[in-house]
């Protein structure tokens, strides 16, 4: 399983690493390696984490620069997949990286000091990056203490940090689901909405909003083409104009697919509701039957019919409302046999 | 030979096939994006403000989305659109609507600048997020 997920996360770290025309290691970071080392995919040492790099700074940074230009057996591919950059982007990327992660004094402490660390010195780390990293990384940990201090070693240290509950929970029933009563949480407790902002608690809560409409088994649970089909809501297709209405285009595009997935049924009917032609056609997609190369890859890459699903509309999880199209299984046995 | 070659390739698709389930795999554990918030943080953060939070589901009730995407010229990308106060008064993006007239003016800061401090740009809770969890790391949410 494992090396599977390798492979895909390969797979998507190729697919991602477009041209690159990086001198900063930042921008080298942001634009390939981030893909990965943000969050830490195939378990790639994460960003700004100063225990998952701590053992690897420890090894030496020419070492370190020589796993990333020739890539490890253990799923670091070369360059990051992008074979094309230069030696220097890609070494100061990993400096960027190494300096994130509390650069060479975190390989000279023993893991067991992180937490230390991070008490003892919250103020000295000015970088900004850093920062942002911890703050998400706090906003995903849900512990205020956290936030309050974001230096680069608060990533590393929160798991030390959150002393019972932790222990609590370690057998929860869903370790990586989400419980349903977590879901679409009023702003004050979603994690990225400042509490302490009196304008966080003016704001609506999803749920107060949704109640009202349809529900869907993913994303934030509304069935979108339902509450607009049904009269629930009626967006203005005008800022101002409340009588112009969409043109909305019945036609369906088939796109074949390999394998035993069922086809794929696009429909403009669903889109024109809500969309002009110009959002898709041409920056998007061509308009022509099967001219677009579209894969699940991409789509999970936010591009293609992922520009939109999975961040604003239904996720891939969602399978039959995309592959909707039951097809002949006999053909391909058949064509196999062959 | 040919079939060992038929095989091979067949080997190939389903490699990839597994490996992009993989993927799947731990996106459907872990996630149910639950997109719907915009955090836009390119200029907050350094102008010692808090960070923005566009709440889209919140819009996407009121308009369609041709309103913003196509007439109002907001692009496809969170942060993609260098936002700042002038272009907003001078009623560019938020500012179309922002003004007193269609939805509340820009003097209410804190409905809109609501955000942790040092939050970075992102749509909340999307696939492509999710997909980058932490692998080791403590799952608790
Ligand atoms: C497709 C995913 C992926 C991308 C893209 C990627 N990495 Fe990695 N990286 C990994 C994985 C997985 C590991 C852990 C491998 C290991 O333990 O040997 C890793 C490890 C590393 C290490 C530590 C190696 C060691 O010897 O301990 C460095 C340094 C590194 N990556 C730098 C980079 C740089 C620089 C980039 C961008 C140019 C980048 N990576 C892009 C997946 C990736
Ligand atoms: C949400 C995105 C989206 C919107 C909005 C959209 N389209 Fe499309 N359109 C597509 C996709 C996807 C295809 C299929 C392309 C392919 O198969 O490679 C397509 C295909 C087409 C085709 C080619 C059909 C064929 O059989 O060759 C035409 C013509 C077309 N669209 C016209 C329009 C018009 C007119 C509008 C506005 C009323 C519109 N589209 C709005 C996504 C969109
Ligand atoms: C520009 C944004 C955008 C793009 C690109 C896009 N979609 Fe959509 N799609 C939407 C929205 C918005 C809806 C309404 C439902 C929702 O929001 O969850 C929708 C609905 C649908 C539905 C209707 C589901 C139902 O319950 O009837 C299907 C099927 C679908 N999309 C497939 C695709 C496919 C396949 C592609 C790529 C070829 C694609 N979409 C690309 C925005 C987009
Ligand atoms: C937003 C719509 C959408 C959703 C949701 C979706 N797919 Fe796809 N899928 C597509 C499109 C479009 C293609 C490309 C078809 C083609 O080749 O023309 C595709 C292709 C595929 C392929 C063929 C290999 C490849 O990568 O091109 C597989 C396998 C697949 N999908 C599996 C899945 C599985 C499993 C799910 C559910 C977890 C899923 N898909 C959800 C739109 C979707
Ligand atoms: C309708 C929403 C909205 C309101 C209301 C609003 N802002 Fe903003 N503001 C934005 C957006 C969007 C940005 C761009 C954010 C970014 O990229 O970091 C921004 C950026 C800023 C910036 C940094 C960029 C610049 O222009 O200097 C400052 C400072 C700022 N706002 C102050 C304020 C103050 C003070 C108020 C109240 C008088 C206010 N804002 C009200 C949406 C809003
Ligand atoms: C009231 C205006 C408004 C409406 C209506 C609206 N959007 Fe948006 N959308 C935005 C803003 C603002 C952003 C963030 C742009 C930024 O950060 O600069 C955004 C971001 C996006 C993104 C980018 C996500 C990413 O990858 O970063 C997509 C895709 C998108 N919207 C699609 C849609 C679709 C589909 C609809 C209709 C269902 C819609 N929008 C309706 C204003 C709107
Ligand atoms: C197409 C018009 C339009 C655009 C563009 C627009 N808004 Fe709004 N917005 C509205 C309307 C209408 C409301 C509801 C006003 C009311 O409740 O009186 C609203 C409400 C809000 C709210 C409060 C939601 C709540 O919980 O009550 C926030 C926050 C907000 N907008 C932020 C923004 C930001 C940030 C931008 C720019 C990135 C933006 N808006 C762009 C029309 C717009």
């Amino acid at each position: 399983m494992k090396k599977l997920q390798l492979i895909a996360s390969m797979m998507l770290g190729l697919a991602a690493a477009g041209s690159v025309s990086a001198d900063a290691g930042k921008d080298t970071y942001t634009k390939v390696c981030a893909v990965c080392h943000a969050g830490g995919i195939a378990a790639a040492p994460r960003y700004g984490n100063a225990a998952d790099w701590g053992p690897r700074i420890a090894k030496g940074v020419p070492t370190l620069y020589q796993s990333a230009l020739k890539g490890t057996p253990k799923g670091m591919p070369a360059k990051g997949g992008n074979l094309t950059l230069p030696d220097a982007s890609v070494k100061a990327a990993v400096d960027y990286m190494v300096a994130a992660a509390g650069g060479a004094k975190a390989a000279a402490e023993p893991k067991a000091d992180a937490k230390k660390e991070a008490k003892a010195e919250p103020k000295k780390e000015a970088k900004p990056e850093p920062k942002k990293e911890a703050a998400k990384e706090a906003a995903k940990e849900e512990a205020p203490k956290a936030a309050a201090a974001p230096a680069p070693a608060a990533v590393a240290a929160a798991p030390l940090v959150q002393e019972g509950a932790s222990a609590a929970d370690v057998n929860s029933f869903n370790r990586l689901l989400k419980p349903a009563g977590k879901r679409n949480l009023p702003p004050p407790e979603d994690g990225i909405h400042d509490p302490a902002n009196d304008g966080t608690h003016a704001l609506q809560p999803p749920l107060a909003a949704f109640g009202s409409l349809p529900k869907s088994f993913a994303g934030n649970r509304v069935n979108w083409v339902e509450a607009i089909g049904s009269g629930k809501i009626k967006p203005r297709w005008d800022r101002t104009d409340l009588t112009a209405e969409p043109i909305v285009m019945d036609m369906n595009v088939v796109r074949e697919v390999k394998g035993s997935m069922p086809d794929v049924v696009y429909p403009h009917k669903q889109h024109t509701q809500w969309l002009d032609c110009s959002n898709c056609h041409p920056a998007i997609f061509t308009p022509q039957k099967g001219a677009n190369q579209i894969s699940m890859a991409s789509i999970l890459l936010g591009e293609k019919c992922g520009v939109c699903h999975g961040k604003v509309a239904f996720p891939v999880s969602e399978c039959r409302l995309c592959h909707s199209k039951k097809k002949d299984l006999v053909k391909p046995a058949t064509a196999a046999a062959r | 030979m040919r079939k060992l070659l038929t095989g091979l390739r067949g080997g190939l698709f389903v490699g990839l096939v597994l490996a992009l389930a993989a993927v799947l795999f731990v996106d459907i554990q872990d996630a149910q994006a639950e997109y719907g918030d915009v955090v836009i943080n390119n200029h907050s953060d350094a102008a010692t403000m808090r960070p923005v939070i566009f709440p889209h589901w919140f819009h996407r009730v009121r308009f369609a989305c041709k309103v913003c995407h196509a007439d109002l010229g907001f692009k496809f990308k969170a942060g993609g659109n260098d936002i700042n106060m002038v272009k907003i008064i001078d009623g560019q993006f938020c500012g179309a609507c922002h003004n007193g007239e269609v939805a509340w003016s820009v003097e209410n800061c804190n409905l809109c600048h609501s955000a942790k401090p040092g939050t970075p740009t992102q749509v909340h809770e999307s696939t492509i997020q999710k997909l980058a969890q932490p692998s080791g790391a403590s799952q608790k949410k």
